[in-house]
């Protein structure tokens, strides 16, 4: 177990509004008591519902937002009062980047760089290494307003990473990328943390979380519900059955007796799609070789076999209360 | 916990919540306790209302013999502290000036030719003859101090065909009996100053990081510069102010050489120069809603502030660099349409004195951080780009347009005939207008200026001292930079 570099405790954060003569318009209370912890070296997955108060946490750890109670420490020191300090330390992607169009690539580098007490030249190096990792080399010289969206969030990844933080904080980091683009990054993230990098992480990208996260957070209506390493809840899901679609074709009610009449499959439903017939068990994992000998050996052509939902999605739903 | 243990409860709080600026509070608080003893050493050391002494003089018309006394005893010398309401200069007695043998009951005095020479002082209303030409020795609206001697003589003169004898008391003093007051002012102000930087200096002392945080708010500010200045809205603003500012010194200077009875004529260089400072305010004003558009709000809308916030930086740095970066953006084209038009109004007409062009020049400055400053509050508090122009316009429209349409209507609520000719040299208009003016950054600006191009700063300027001149000076920029941090912050805290 890693050492414990990031702790919430309690915190409760409310949004709140004002007219233009400082009169409170409306309030929404965003954080309800969240409590969360990260330890050093974790890549962990921050999942909820819209609205769960997600970026609103990452907001308050990275200092944008003050929290109304509660504690949020780094290294056991509470960030109130030392926010300066343990900015230095940690890198931050939000979700929706921005970031100033007529500045090139290179320019903003050295515009954000300027903000660490680094020299130009160590800024030109850190950013010529940063823009090279993530690809944007040939275009470093271009403006930002010209760059893609996945561009400009690999950008904003390289200035995160400028300060060579200890703790990378990322707000939706795969919003608006394409596949190529998330996989890229994810290939990153996790390159990044092998070297020791601690990241965090928000996402309502379930199969992202499970690819990328080792520890996942789950939270619903300002509150965490559930903090749990990827293995466990792997292991819990394989405990539990799943829920499998088959598409086959010569599948008859003799055949659909006969599986159910095993212990192995727990409930069968069956229905004709025109083109081809559809059934779903709810069986446990390990058992699926044993529903697809059955169906070769009764003669049953198998045109695809799908778990309905993934592990995770499952859990989420159920945490979350919509499932 | 009764309301008394509750209110010592919070008042210690919010004392040790200021703990970095307890020692400015302290100055702050040591200063206004020595202007008070300011004001108390004059009150005590000497007579602050001479006009109250020669309104309770007595003119008592018995047939032939007229009298005229104080309520002083005759040989009291006083020491008058008042504001010289007209130009020495001009109240010097020349041969072409009044007629001998005549009484002057606004003077109380027979003029005679022994009168040749000399000056009568209008101190605070206050008639003191002064046995000196004082033309360029004092000039009006300064304040000075004049230790005066109460005399006696009896005179004759002829009114409408009757002799009468009038016996006479006067004040009069000597040139070495007068002295700027400012003479001992500066003693107080100059002390005054120093537990100020002191105070200022213990408490940057107190802030955290304060050289890293002063390195960012130049880079910020550069940013800021680098960005504003190459944006075609303010090069095409830029031009255009350029060119009126120049224009308007122009016509400023020329306007010095015109009739004098014309209604635009200019009376000297110094008046000119006050006046381009309005047409700089006009122009400038409008160029610093042009650059705030661009900052926060539109930041708030690309979602920029969010990578800047994370960044190791305080919120106060970033409202101070942004307000000095965009205050670079309309300054740097200010200073050149100043300097230009300056030269165009020197050309023109006569050379204002250096202390008026360094104060045009940096007064203008501190002018230009102010007003953005003021639009930034709008620009973060706002909730769209159009709130932004329109709160903009209308304070422009305000301060630059209608602001004397503001004052006739505040004169004309508490009594002042706004309708009657020569109304605006009425002084208790004119200091209604100068109170009210403090509220408006181009008048203050127009009024430091005024201030600085005499040789003093104990001036009286149409019923406003100099020392309220300048504290509105310094106070404006400060409220404005207060107010534009600590909307942001609200904002940010969400």
């Amino acid at each position: 177990m890693g050492k414990n570099l990031l702790r919430i405790e309690n915190v409760k954060k409310t949004y709140r509004k004002y007219n233009l003569f400082g009169k409170e318009i409306s309030k929404f209370s965003a954080l309800n008591g969240l409590s969360l912890n990260v330890e050093e070296g974790q890549i962990y997955g921050f999942l909820g519902p819209n609205g769960a108060g997600k970026t609103t946490t990452i907001k308050c750890i990275m200092g944008i937002l003050e929290t109304d109670s509660g504690n949020i420490l780094i290294d056991g020191m509470n960030i109130e009062g030392n926010g300066l300090y343990f900015k230095n330390k940690i890198g931050f992607l939000p979700e929706q980047v921005g970031l100033y169009g007529r500045l090139t690539a290179k320019e903003s580098l050295q515009f954000y760089g300027g903000f660490y007490n680094l020299d130009e030249s160590e800024i030109e190096k850190r950013g010529k290494s940063l823009l090279a990792k993530l690809g944007l080399e040939k275009d470093s010289n271009r403006k930002v307003n010209e760059y893609s969206l996945g561009m400009r969030k690999r950008l904003a990844l390289c200035i995160a990473l400028l300060n060579e933080p200890e703790i990378l904080v990322l707000d939706e980091p795969t919003s608006g990328l394409d596949p190529r683009g998330v996989k890229a990054l994810r290939i990153v993230l996790k390159d990044l943390n092998k070297k020791g990098l601690t990241i965090i992480l928000s996402s309502h990208v379930l199969t992202e979380v499970q690819e990328i996260c080792s520890h996942v957070g789950i939270i619903n209506k300002g509150k965490m519900i559930r903090e749990e390493s990827i293995d466990r809840i792997r292991k819990e899901v394989e405990k539990k059955s799943i829920k499998l679609l088959l598409k086959v074709k010569k599948f008859s009610k003799e055949n659909a007796k006969e599986l159910s009449k095993d212990k192995k499959i727990k409930d069968i439903k069956q229905k004709n799609n025109g083109k081809h017939e559809e059934i779903i068990l709810k069986l446990k994992e390990e058992n699926i070789p044993w529903v697809t000998d059955f169906l070769v050996s009764k003669g049953i052509k198998i045109f695809s076999i799908e778990p309905q939902k993934n592990s995770l999605e499952e859990i989420f739903l159920k945490e979350t209360g919509d499932d | 916990m009764n309301l008394k243990d509750r209110y010592l409860l919070k008042s210690n709080d919010r004392w040790k919540s200021k703990e970095t600026w307890q020692p400015l509070i302290i100055s702050i608080i040591l200063i206004i306790s020595l202007a008070i003893m300011h004001k108390g050493y004059w009150e005590a050391t000497t007579e602050t209302n001479p006009e109250e002494v020669w309104e309770n003089k007595k003119l008592i018309k018995d047939e032939n013999n007229w009298t005229i006394t104080f309520e002083e005893d005759v040989g009291d010398s006083i020491t008058f502290k008042g504001i010289l309401r007209t130009a020495p200069k001009f109240e010097v007695y020349m041969n072409d000036t009044f007629i001998p043998g005549k009484f002057s009951e606004g003077e109380a005095i027979i003029y005679s030719e022994e009168l040749y020479g000399k000056t009568m002082l209008n101190v605070s209303g206050m008639r003191i003859l002064v046995n000196d030409d004082l033309s360029k020795k004092f000039f009006v609206s300064e304040v000075i101090t004049i230790k005066a001697t109460l005399v006696s003589n009896i005179s004759t003169f002829d009114n409408n065909g009757q002799l009468i004898s009038l016996e006479r008391e006067g004040w009069v003093a000597e040139t070495e009996d007068i002295s700027l007051s400012s003479t001992k002012d500066n003693y107080f102000f100059t002390t005054e100053l120093l537990i100020l930087f002191i105070g200022l200096y213990l408490s940057l002392n107190r802030i955290k990081n304060l050289s890293e945080q002063t390195t960012m708010i130049w880079h910020l500010a550069k940013f800021e510069l680098n960005q504003g200045i190459r944006s075609p809205r303010m090069i095409v603003l830029g031009v255009i102010f350029t060119l009126f500012i120049i224009g308007m010194g122009w016509l400023l200077g020329d306007l010095q050489n015109g009739d004098p009875e014309s209604a635009f004529f200019v009376q000297n260089a110094n008046g000119a120069l006050q006046q381009l400072c309005f047409f700089v305010f006009f122009v400038v004003s409008l160029a610093a809603i042009g650059v705030s558009v661009d900052s926060f709000h539109k930041e708030r809308q690309a979602n920029t502030l969010n990578i800047l916030l994370a960044k190791p930086i305080n919120r106060e740095t970033i409202v101070i660099g942004k307000a000095v970066g965009l205050t670079l953006v309309v300054g740097i084209p200010a200073l050149v349409a100043q300097i230009l038009g300056l030269i165009f109004m020197i050309k023109a007409g006569e050379i204002p004195s250096t202390s008026g062009i360094i104060a045009f020049i940096v007064c203008g400055q501190i002018m230009i951080f102010t007003l953005v400053c003021f639009q930034l509050c709008f620009a973060i508090a706002a909730r769209s780009g159009t709130d932004v122009v329109m709160y903009g316009l209308g304070m422009w429209l305000l301060f630059a347009v209608v602001w004397n349409l503001l004052i006739y209507a505040i004169s004309f609520a508490i009594g002042i005939d706004v309708t009657a000719d020569d109304f605006e040299n009425d002084p208790k208009f004119q200091s209604i207008a100068s109170h009210i003016g403090m509220l408006n950054p181009g008048y203050v600006y127009q009024f430091s200026v005024g201030l600085l191009t005499h040789r003093t700063l104990a001036i009286d300027l149409e019923g406003i001292p100099g020392w309220l001149i300048l504290l509105a000076q310094v106070l404006w920029p400060i409220i404005c930079l207060r107010t534009a941090t600590k909307l942001f912050k609200r904002e940010v805290k969400g």
